[in-house]
């Protein structure tokens, strides 16, 4: 039997950068095979050329043994290929059988399309109301759309790029078993992620890029954790460096029954928040996305204005009532999740983009007037501190890469010398070498004395980093513990919180 | 108010309504695919002029309205090139395009102000719309009835079509229906296109059913009250023909407030032309009051489509 | 052979620049040809638009005059729409800025004192911001689009012009025509240099920008305009009020043409007219994008619409091409430039066929 789908020497030229460079592997019919790596190692690239999102450059697309051009993904789907992104192409405002009618090339009258989706929902266990709109689903019910979809042209190879990021661990859980019954049908899978521990349970073979070139293709349960890190990452892991035996400080950021008020319509708003942060104390706080995440960062920068000055306290100041400048100026720093549009500004210079946030504290506000000097110098300081890769202070910020762009901004906060930062998804989007400096920036911030709160969807990250974790679902969090007092299965029932238990029933 | 004066309010009505009618349901469809096209009023200009120049020239009213469709399409098609192919600001495109539609109009009418053409006649036969009361349903010309049909065929087309689904898939999330393999551009493309079609016609409406002459700026910012009536109806085909037709009814207003007498006929003349104004302002603000109205604005509205790769 | 637009890593400082200046160039030889094709006399006409204002220095008293208003008004419009504030009603307000120095005027008429033209140009100011508060109040408040406000705004103040000209501000001695009285000696703006029409409005209109550019570039005043504009979210987070900065754009821009507004009638005008507004407010917009919305760039764009303004009524006489052509070729340019913005951003580059030679 031909392999079901066979890649070499598939190479893709970006301005810049390869993405991919003679990459050659195989997948056979009914394998799970894994392709891991870290974020720009060039997985997406790979997939999307594959899916004739992209062409490549070079290099040879073998389709159960015959040569084929994969134009784009009508052509992909003609073939047998499904894919299942990231972030999901779907529509807010339609419905789910709209939002699928819409994936299909075939002209279906709705009726049979929807006694097909009814069909293929019992079939694999992936329950939804075909008319229910899709802004009104959990993210977990969303990633079922975009699998119905994909499986209603029974395809030969389902791609799922990265499709646990946004589920709970039980979520997981149902979706691997889809996948396993899918594979014994089968269907061969492309499973792309870089969390080892999945790709240990679920594949049958794993396929290791770095840096867009191969690495590896090796049987993940002969190998270890570890073992396929340091061919994901290259040179061997650094260890975050925390000081043994620390003991915390005086209580410096106090939340109490911290609310906001639901604005948009599919928003959740926090619910009653409470939570106490002591000098030198990384306080974690794990959840799915979408779970009032945002609006919690929001309500402690002073982005979401409160109205109970004690909702907040710093060091025992109430400051629930006061806006953002006059927050940072009684030392609480923010770095929202979004780096581009919210944390700094793409289309302006890095210079001025300090001036965003530091103007105040580093005095680079004289009458009404920029100090541009000092913002060029203050800039330059977190250029060089933070090893961010720019041409300089003048370079705008949409001219870096998402790591670069994410050390720089952390930079300029840390800098500030903040008492209490509050940060999401320090390092969403970042390779390992920057992920590990932006970790050891944040604990040595703890160890001068700063409160850290650090929100964030990676449970591996708060684990490595936090020293008390607390869980946000619905908006609702929970009690905060020492982090070494959960397991992992309690943070994710924790996770799963409501929803995920009526999901489960 | 006497029955004959009762009719012949609802039929000034209904003809200055249908232009409105027909260019807001054109924009609609532009909105709906995601694209903001403030250049309506330009368009309408270059529709109208076109119009009557070929009614001036060949007297033939159906090639004139043929005609126009085609102009107000070669003009949206100046829009669509800068903002879908080359991504260009979206309102300060259309800002220019009305800025030359007005300028273009002008230059291609000079010399022909107050030279008089033909209206276009009714559609159905004398007979049918001999009695007053027939007159009120038979007795407009096609456009009216173009008018009619065109908002149940946008309202069937965006809710019931295939391609209706796909367009507001569009306009709702550019990159996910890029992602499943739709042309983003090719859709915008069309849907701008038939908004240009439908301003012109809209614009040909002026010479062929209103004053059946050329006037420089003679469309008098009905294009802008058109994209007004859009947010007004949230989007929605039938809420269009209910707006149109309250403008409609306001435009006409000293007319009627002049026939009847009383204290309405001592308001200034100025006041009665800024009232269709003063009412878009109004309806904007009580619209933006119902809370839940924004809310049905295609998510993409306005923005760029820019793809990563 | 193929093109493909590539995205550069940096905005492109140069092609910004250069721009505006390729979209005038463009606008001559385009517009010649089209001109040309559809049986006007091309050449002549971009020759009598474009140049004849500039060799003929009897004219260039014109310019100063024409590009005065143009460049107050599209200094304010250049801020509010670096704040993403889409005021596109300053001709409303330039009108309205008109009426409230009229009524100054006719308050006053009759008496002297040298305080009755800075009350007029103070009401003019307060005129065209109290006209753009409109506006902002419903944006703000209720969040309703500034672009149909402002532009239906401008329709009313357009016909509240014919109504007070008709009825309580006419001239008693016009013999029945509908405008004002003309304004007493100290009601009307001097002119700088004896003998020329050349009126304090032009320096005026210099300093404005000059101030302007200064601000915005080096305030924190100009600095929110620009960060609410470019991101606002990320605005909000550098402790911004988006709400206080479309008040800020639209009073400012409103306030500037106010001014401009009570300099022409106080100047040219001498009384207020139906003729008043003279699409000064809608021109402004084609030259706060020809100056890039940057306030110097801004003095060059009115200079280049003015030369249009006079060059067209050259035309007109000359070779009796009529005035709308002016807009034809304003508008041209303003395309060439939203089609030519493309290019600070991307790159053209040629797209070698998919070969695997092709690919080292």
């Amino acid at each position: 039997m031909p392999n079901r789908l066979e890649l070499t020497g598939i190479t893709k030229q970006f301005p810049g950068v390869l993405a991919n460079d003679g990459v050659s592997f195989a997948v056979k019919p009914g394998e799970i095979h894994a392709l891991l790596g870290e974020n720009g190692a060039g997985k997406s690239t790979l997939v999307k050329m594959i899916y004739g999102i992209m062409q490549p450059d070079a290099g040879e697309i073998r389709w159960n043994g015959q040569s084929v051009t994969v134009p784009n993904p009508k052509a992909a789907r003609r073939l047998g290929i499904g894919m299942v992104f990231q972030h999901f192409s779907l529509f807010d405002a339609l419905t789910v059988l709209e939002n699928i009618a819409l994936g299909m090339d075939a002209k279906i009258p709705s009726r049979a399309l929807e006694s097909r989706i009814r069909e293929v929902m019992q079939t694999y266990g992936l329950l939804l109301d075909p008319h229910r709109t899709v802004a009104t689903l959990s993210v977990g019910e969303r990633q079922r759309i975009e699998i119905v979809r994909a499986l209603l042209l029974d395809p030969q190879l389902l791609i799922m790029d990265e499709p646990t990021s946004v589920l709970t661990p039980q979520e997981v859980d149902q979706l691997f078993t889809v996948l396993r019954k899918l594979a014994a049908e089968g269907c061969s899978i492309l499973y792309i992620s870089h969390k080892l521990h999945e790709i240990k349970a679920l594949c049958d073979t794993a396929t290791i890029l770095r840096g867009g070139k191969l690495v590896d293709t090796c049987d993940p349960k002969q190998e270890t954790s570890r073992s396929m890190a340091e061919k994901m990452i290259g040179t061997g892991l650094r260890d975050i460096v925390k000081a043994e035996g620390r003991t915390f400080g005086p209580p410096k950021l106090v939340v109490n029954r911290l609310r906001t008020q639901k604005t948009g319509h599919f928003d959740v708003p926090v619910d009653g928040a409470s939570f106490t942060v002591r000098a030198g104390e990384i306080l974690g706080i794990a959840g799915v996305a979408g779970n009032g995440q945002n609006a919690l960062l929001d309500a402690l920068s002073g982005e979401i204005l409160g109205d109970d000055r004690e909702a907040i306290t710093i060091d025992g100041l109430g400051i629930g009532t006061m806006n953002t400048t006059e927050r940072r100026k009684r030392g609480l720093c923010a770095v929202p999740e979004e780096r581009n549009g919210h944390a700094a500004v793409g289309d302006f210079s890095l210079s001025d983009n300090s001036v965003l946030t530091a103007r105040d504290r580093l005095g680079m506000v004289v009458m009404g007037l920029i100090n541009s000097g000092a913002a060029k110098t203050y800039t330059g300081k977190v250029i060089a501190d933070f090893a961010v890769k720019a041409l300089g202070p003048a370079s705008t910020a949409g001219s870096l890469s998402g790591g670069n762009l994410q050390k720089y901004i952390m930079g300029r906060e840390i800098l500030q010398k903040p008492s209490v930062l509050v940060v999401s998804q320090p390092t969403w989007g970042v390779d390992a070498g920057a992920a590990a400096a932006i970790h050891q920036a944040l604990v040595d911030l703890a160890s001068a004395g700063s409160a850290i709160v650090v929100i964030s969807q990676d449970l591996d990250e708060l684990r490595a980093l936090s020293d008390t974790l607390a869980v946000i679902n619905m908006g609702r969090l929970s009690q905060a513990r020492p982090v070494k007092d959960f397991s992992v299965e309690e943070i994710g029932l924790l996770m799963g919180g409501v929803h995920g238990a009526t999901e489960a029933a | 108010m006497s029955p004959e004066l009762i009719i012949a309010i609802i039929v000034t009505v209904v003809g200055a309504s249908t232009p409105i009618l027909i260019a807001a349901l054109g924009e609609l469809v532009v909105e709906r695919s995601g694209v903001l096209n403030l250049g309506v009023e330009g368009m309408m200009l270059v529709g109208a002029i076109t119009a009557f120049l070929v009614v001036f020239l060949t007297g033939n009213h159906y090639l004139a309205i043929l005609l126009a469709a085609a102009a107000g399409v070669a003009a949206s098609m100046i829009f669509g090139f800068l903002t879908l192919s080359l991504s260009a600001n979206q309102t300060a495109t259309g800002l220019a395009l009305t800025i030359f539609g007005t300028g273009l109009s002008a230059l291609a009418g000079q010399g022909y102000s107050a030279r008089p053409v033909t209206l276009l006649g009714p559609l159905f036969p004398a007979e049918l719309a001999l009695h007053p009361i027939w007159r009120v349903l038979f007795g407009y010309s096609a456009l009216v009835y173009f008018s009619f049909a065109l908002v149940f065929a946008v309202w069937w087309f965006l809710k019931k079509s295939r391609a209706g689904l796909i367009l507001r898939a569009v306009g709702e999330n550019d990159l996910s229906a890029h992602s499943i393999g739709y042309s983003v551009i090719g859709v915008r493309y069309a849907a701008v296109a038939f908004g240009g079609a439908m301003a012109g016609i809209a614009g040909a409406c002026f010479p062929l059913l209103l004053t059946p002459q050329w006037a420089e700026r003679m469309t008098a910012g009905r294009g802008w009250i058109a994209v007004a009536l859009v947010v007004f109806a949230s989007w929605r085909p039938f809420r269009l023909l209910a707006g149109a037709y309250l403008f409609g009814l306001v435009m006409t207003m000293e007319l009627y407030a002049k026939a009847g007498g009383g204290p309405l006929s001592a308001i200034p003349a100025e006041l009665w032309a800024a009232m269709p104004y003063i009412a878009t302002v109004v309806v904007l603000v009580l619209i933006s009051i119902r809370r839940d109205a924004s809310n049905n604005a295609p998510a993409c509205l306005g923005k760029p489509f820019l793809p990563s790769n | 052979m193929q093109f493909r637009l590539e995205k550069r890593r940096e905005p492109s400082k140069a092609m910004l620049y250069a721009t505006p200046v390729v979209a005038v160039l463009l606008t001559m030889v385009v517009g010649a040809i089209i001109f040309s094709l559809i049986g006007f006399d091309g050449i002549g006409a971009v020759r009598e638009i474009f140049f004849t204002p500039l060799t003929n220095a009897y004219k260039w008293q014109d310019l100063g005059v024409k590009a005065a208003p143009l460049i107050i008004i599209g200094v304010g419009l250049s801020i509010a729409y670096r704040a993403n504030v889409w005021n596109i009603g300053a001709e409303g307000q330039y009108v309205m800025g008109g009426l409230a120095a009229t009524w100054i005027a006719l308050l006053t008429y009759g008496m002297s004192g040298w305080w009755i033209l800075p009350l007029m140009v103070v009401a003019g100011i307060a005129g065209g911001a109290l006209y753009a508060s409109i506006p902002a109040l419903l944006r703000t408040r209720l969040n309703v689009n500034e672009i149909l406000t402002s532009l239906m705004l401008t329709y009313v103040s357009v016909q509240l012009i014919y109504y007070l000209v008709r009825a309580p501000w006419k001239d008693p001695m016009g013999m029945g025509f509908p405008q004002t009285r003309r304004f007493s000696a100290d009601a009307l703006l001097p002119n700088i240099f004896p003998g020329t029409i050349v009126h304090a409005g032009v320096p005026i209109a210099i300093v404005v920008a000059l101030v302007a550019w200064f601000v915005m570039s080096r305030s924190v005043f100009g600095y929110q305009m620009k960060v609410v504009g470019a991101a606002p979210h990320a605005a909000r987070y550098g402790g911004f009020s988006e709400n206080k900065t479309i008040w800020l754009a639209l009073l400012v821009s409103g306030a500037l043409a106010g001014l401009a507004g009570a300099l022409e009638v106080s100047g040219p005008f001498q009384r207020m007219v139906p003729g008043f507004p003279t699409n000064y407010g809608f021109t402004a917009i084609i030259v706060a994008f020809l100056g890039r919305l940057n306030p110097l760039g801004v003095i060059f764009g009115g200079i280049v619409i003015a030369i249009t303004f006079v060059g067209g009524e050259v035309a007109q006489t000359s070779i009796g091409l009529s005035n709308a052509a002016t807009g034809v070729f304003q508008a041209m340019m303003l395309f060439f430039l939203l089609a030519g913005d493309i290019l600070v951003r991307y790159r053209i580059r040629r797209v070698v066929p998919q070969t695997a030679e092709a690919r080292s």
